[in-house]
């Protein structure tokens, strides 16, 4: 077994990975701590791989760490040395949480699990992200490899080729300060969100922006891809995430697009300053597509592949990814289900089983499930809230899903706590609130009755194969990233959809087409018999936890919100009053 | 303003700290056996979450007449209650105490949460919403004391009065010891902060000769590097 492991920097996790190549399980340690972007050392994902999978800890043979931690401690700081007297805070504070930085994950480890430590590995972090794209491939050959995050162990961006699953080479590659991903999080950071957490929010907005050339060119001279020396460029005196604890952007950035958003005001379609901070989003999404299109256009250039896995944190940018496939040149990108630094711990584990694969076989990672769970292990639990604050529709599983159904017709929201749940941050079913995607009232009460989010941001639409076909323009390039809901897609022209809440106001949608013997697919054939072919459907949390992992976590989004019906394997629940 | 500002801190220290118990009460529903107690924890994690959300909301209302750069300190991000501290990063209460000092800590920190809310109420006195808001708070910080106080009487039969008042001024020490700690770090954080950036300008100097071309891998297999160095 090969233990992979992500943590100190973003999402932690860990995965776990067994001798055939298969994912077997895998946890990210903000479902089990409940605390949104956890990104302490996972012990508690860790401990659950051990005891859900009885392991000893001589079937592990290599835990792999998912980068190199003194590069990931020394590279900022050289940039913050070259930057004095400003960075001193940022020094400081380097020196001083030392032993909170990856540094410590052998200590940690060895805390944890004596004797664990000793088969501890660490691999360069961009060549976690490739191996966590690369196992989801359909070729595991003559592939580049694109990732681009916020920033590594070493760099920001990268491009590889994958010879073959033993043989990728970095070809080039983008140093840190120069980032799309800080790029992107300080834009967030000035829009009032919050980094690493509203960057979606974000990509949200941008879709209400109007096209102006005047921004776009501002924008554009904050961060660009330099054609003659093929890099990505950036004006620094715009930012301060390079010398600066406490802030993203510099006073410059506000001289030139006015003032910053007061994050602790509601951001409304009403506000006045609504359309100033879309049409800012819209340019900066602008710009990170553009960038990237360049970005895979070299690529191309270096590789000659048409063939791409894109990965890092910026691969979560779903609508940037339509503008690359309309590259002649691309015919296939893979996106993994989880492209940012949680999902990298599985591309760690990875690395395990690849380098003691004896065979070189590889086959696809093809769970998007593997967060095990079932929620009848709590069914004597929670024995007690359950008789207090719910009733049992039905316990029979097959009558549950017909009066899910039936509700989700009457324009009920429904939330589904079934078996596994998702590797990525997406919902796919298994811990969903889902409605009637037809059905506006039913969808704006999902959004911001129940989920308490801004009406701006959009709920993505589920649906099975023929229907997908029906309704939007496919793209082959992508067709593997719509069963995890990891690209966006536009409607055919006329489509009699366009009015359906769950198409976005640029006619975009993040569809999800449902994969066969799913929660979903039962829920959909079901509701085949109303007429209705589309899920709304989206993560089962409140806005700002993370998605439920347990069935005591989703009773506590009835509980928190006005969600009424809870779908989990034990049957149908209820809320009562 | 400056009244502004203090207010603005004190509801967004408080707010992180009724989601850290909420954590906390979610963490023990998780860890209980009995269903009575899988039922109590998950109600008092719900009133917790409530009042996170019933703080934050005031945040939000008084947020809206500070400055852009003071409003953005403020800024709720979940993972601060483990920054922060107010969540152990070695791990929830309920899985490094026992049922007993556990409850023993609800007992005691309900009714010092209590006290201290009282205290917040100065700032709103011209905010009939905010201090209704906040006594209903109040009130629910006293029923938890009280449930805490069944427990015991319960569960514990056998347990004096004088050592439940043992455990809450026990409790109320380490409260204000904590208190009088964070205020000192506070001081000897000011205090040292010339010397902790001169040992940064000390150690940057050598980080500058850094050769960051060393990091570079442009041409070598990335598998083949070795996977037990640590650069």
């Amino acid at each position: 077994m090969y233990l992979g492991i992500s943590a100190y920097n973003h999402q932690s996790a860990a995965a776990l990975i067994n001798e055939e190549g298969e994912l077997i399980n895998y946890y990210r340690e903000e479902q089990l701590s409940r605390i949104k972007g956890d990104n302490s050392f996972p012990k508690n994902s860790i401990k659950k791989l051990f005891a859900t999978n009885s392991l000893k800890i001589d079937d592990i043979k290599n835990v792999i760490f998912y980068e190199k931690p003194l590069s990931a401690y020394l590279n900022p700081l050289k940039v913050a040395a070259k930057n004095l007297p400003e960075s001193l805070n940022l020094i400081s504070h380097q020196l001083k949480n030392f032993k909170k930085t990856s540094l410590f994950c052998f200590v940690d480890l060895a805390k944890l699990y004596p004797g664990l430590e000793q088969k501890l590995l660490y691999i360069d972090h961009h060549l976690s992200h490739t191996l966590s794209a690369l196992a989801y491939a359909e070729s595991f050959q003559n592939i580049c490899s694109v990732v681009a995050d916020g920033f590594g162990d070493r760099s920001t961006t990268s491009i590889s080729f994958v010879n073959n699953p033993n043989d990728i080479r970095e070809l080039w590659s983008n140093d840190y300060p120069f980032s799309l991903g800080l790029f992107y999080s300080a834009i967030t950071d000035f829009l009032g969100f919050a980094i690493n957490e509203g960057e979606y929010k974000v990509m949200g907005l941008a879709a209400f922006g109007k096209n102006d050339s005047n921004l776009y060119n501002k924008m554009n001279k904050l961060i660009f891809w330099d054609k003659n020396e093929k890099t990505i460029k950036m004006d620094l005196s715009y930012f301060e995430y390079h010398k600066n604890i406490y802030n993203s952007f510099s006073i410059k950035l506000e001289e030139l697009f006015g003032s910053s958003r007061n994050p602790l005001e509601k951001l409304d379609i009403n506000n006045n300053d609504f359309q100033r901070y879309a049409n800012i989003a819209f340019a900066a999404q602008e710009v990170l597509t553009n960038i990237l299109k360049e970005l895979f256009i070299y690529a191309h250039q270096l590789t000659g592949c048409s063939k791409f896995l894109f990965s890092g944190g910026v691969a979560l940018n779903s609508a940037s990814l339509r503008s690359i496939t309309s590259l002649s040149f691309v015919e296939k990108i893979y996106i993994p289900p989880s492209p940012g630094d949680s999902g990298a711990a599985i591309g760690a584990a990875y690395f395990g089983f690849i380098k003691n694969n004896k065979n070189n076989s590889f086959k696809r990672i093809t769970n998007l499930y593997p967060i095990i769970f079932n929620s009848k292990s709590q069914y004597k639990k929670t024995i007690k809230i359950v008789s207090e604050k719910f009733q049992y529709l039905s316990k029979n599983m097959e009558e549950s899903f017909l009066l899910a159904s039936e509700l989700i017709k009457e324009g009920e929201t429904i939330g589904t706590l079934i078996s596994n749940a998702e590797t990525g941050p997406r919902a796919l079913g298994n811990r969903s609130l889902i409605c009637n995607g037809q059905n506006l009232e039913a969808v704006i009460k999902l959004n911001t009755v129940i989920k308490d989010r801004s009406p701006f941001r959009p709920t993505a639409p589920a649906m099975n194969e023929s229907t997908a076909k029906k309704y939007f323009i496919l793209d082959d390039a992508l067709y593997n990233s719509y069963f995890s809901m990891t690209s966006t897609v536009v409607l055919k022209g006329n489509s009699p959809i366009k009015d359906y809440p769950i198409i976005h106001v640029d006619g975009t949608a993040r569809l999800q087409i449902v994969e066969p013997n799913t929660t979903l697919d039962k829920l959909l054939l079901n509701l085949r018999k109303y007429d209705i072919e589309i899920i709304a459907n989206s993560s089962l949390n409140i806005s700002g936890d993370p998605t439920c992992y347990d069935l005591i976590d989703g009773l506590m989004v009835c509980e928190l919100s006005p969600l009424k019906y809870l779908l989990t394997d034990n049957g149908l629940l209820k809320k009562l009053n | 303003m400056k009244k502004k500002e203090s207010a603005a801190n004190v509801l967004y220290e408080t707010a992180f700290a009724e989601y850290g118990s909420a954590l906390e009460m979610l963490a023990a529903c998780k860890q209980a056996i009995k269903v009575r107690e899988v039922l109590g924890f998950f109600e008092h994690a719900r009133d917790e979450y409530i009042h996170t959300k019933k703080f934050l909301s005031i945040l939000k209302k008084q947020g809206k007449n500070l400055s852009n750069i003071i409003a953005r300190k403020y800024k709720f991000v979940h993972i601060g209650a483990l920054k922060k501290g107010y969540v152990s990063e070695k791990g929830y209460l309920i899985e490094t105490k026992k049922m007993k000092d556990f409850v023993a800590y609800i007992y005691t920190n309900e009714l010092i949460a209590e006290d201290e809310f009282s205290k917040i109420l100065k700032y709103f006195e011209d905010d009939k919403e905010s201090t209704d808001t906040i006594h209903s708070i109040m009130k629910d910080e006293l029923r938890h004391h009280g449930m805490a106080r069944k427990y015991f009487l319960k569960y514990y039969p056998f347990i004096q009065p004088y050592q439940l008042m043992i455990y809450k001024y026990r409790e109320y020490l380490h409260n204000k010891g904590r208190k009088f700690y964070f205020k000192n770090f506070q001081i000897l954080e000011k205090l040292f902060t010339p010397i902790y950036f001169s040992i940064s300008f000390l150690v940057s100097l050598p980080l500058r000769l850094l050769n960051q071309r060393e990091f570079s891998r442009i041409n070598k297999n990335l598998m083949d590097i070795s996977s037990k160095s640590l650069l």
